[in-house]
């Protein structure tokens, strides 16, 4: 099965390899995904996340969803120093660095309660995968239709933080400048929660967002600086990826 | 596990300006404790293997060794940490490499593709047709 719908502002796409895997627990995966988007998305007026930044919810009262996403932000801030920040000085509460790793890898969790033993989801360029062997292509950071590196993943997740997506979008919280030592991040994870988050939040610090990543459990990456040389740990899984300078 | 990284950093930037300035008849350096950097070169290449000073840390000593192409870090590996497991889960070793764009035959593509536009343009938009 086969499903790619826009959701939250990206194409998330769907493949599950499972035999008779049920159209309607597709279907829910993507509910889910509207439902993320109706109640943290910063650009939704009514929306949970906007309401809060409004101050009309009870900081003591938030869904539980809601709370854990702010605390997955604050668990970033404080790791970076300050660099990765979902409430950026004189910008409004703006979580979806960490709401779309967050909701994606819930939504996995949902494919796989429904039966899903074998699948691929594809958020905006983040992906979960289930049951490999998968073959994951990074995107090279010039050239879209081209890859500069490939993961061979069985379960767990890809994400990268990137200045081609929409520019210098990533700022650094501790100057309030968009972040520009690096092109591209990728970074592995056994969860997309905590790959997207470490891509973006790694990408906000800017070169010392490698080590900073680098040092993390779990996690290895794949940068490309603005220099344009890659910098990987030797755990990143890549397939015929860049040669080692010699 | 915090601890560890600075100390690292500080002891492979310390490194590079030791591995300049360190002709081999080079007068000693004004009371440095240290013993000096160890470095040796590949035969028939531009790389070098340079060990650094053991620094002393509260968790035990640390010493590394870093490859060098000019004066490109192209990689890095402890020659001695503390027993601790925080401390070696914390060391982070990277690899230099160049960039190579390549085409493969892939599943999935990861990248930030956050517009419409640059989705339509993406090889991930090329593998969903593909598959319907």
């Amino acid at each position: 099965m086969r499903r790619v719908e826009h959701v939250m502002g990206f194409p998330v796409s769907l493949r599950v390899d499972d035999e008779d895997f049920p159209a309607a627990a597709a279907d829910g995966l993507f509910a889910w995904l509207r439902e993320v988007d109706a109640r943290f998305s910063p650009f939704r007026e009514d929306s949970e996340v906007c309401r809060l930044d409004r101050g009309e919810l009870d900081p003591d009262r938030l869904s539980p969803h809601l709370t854990e996403v702010l605390g997955l932000g604050e668990r970033y801030r404080t790791a970076t120093g300050g660099a990765f920040d979902v409430r950026l000085p004189g910008r409004r509460l703006d979580p979806c660095a960490v709401v779309k790793g967050w909701s994606v890898q819930k939504g996995a969790e949902l494919l796989r309660a429904a039966g899903a033993r074998r699948f691929c989801l594809n958020a905006g360029g983040d992906v979960v995968a289930a049951g490999g062997p998968w073959r994951v292509g990074v995107r090279h950071p010039e050239h879209a239709g081209r890859l500069c590196a490939v993961v061979p993943l069985t379960d767990g997740a890809v994400a990268t933080s990137a200045r081609y997506a929409r520019g210098d979008h990533i700022l650094d919280g501790r100057t309030g400048r968009p972040s520009t030592g690096l092109l591209s991040l990728t970074v592995t994870a056994p969860t997309l929660t905590e790959a997207d988050a470490v891509a973006t939040a790694a990408f906000a610090l800017g070169a010392d967002g490698v080590p900073w990543a680098a040092a993390l459990p779990g996690c290895e990456l794949f940068a490309v600086t603005a220099d344009r040389r890659v910098l990987r740990t030797p755990g990143f899984p890549a397939d015929g990826s860049g040669q080692v300078a010699a | 596990m915090k601890r560890a990284l600075p100390v690292l950093i500080l002891t492979v930037a310390g490194l590079v300006p030791v591995w300049r300035h360190a002709p081999a008849d080079e007068a000693p350096a004004t009371a440095a404790p240290a013993p000096a950097p160890t470095v040796s070169t590949v035969p028939g290449g531009t790389t070098r293997v340079v060990a650094g000073p053991s620094v002393d840390t509260e968790k035990g000593a640390v010493q590394v060794e870093v490859t060098l192409d000019g004066d490109r870090i192209t990689g890095v590996r402890m020659l001695r940490q503390p027993d601790h497991p925080q401390t070696t889960a914390a060391v982070p070793t990277l690899i230099e490499e160049t960039l190579e764009a390549q085409s493969a035959d892939v599943d999935t593509v990861s990248g930030a593709t956050v517009t419409s536009d640059g989705y339509r343009e993406s090889l991930q938009a090329a593998l969903d047709a593909q598959g319907s």
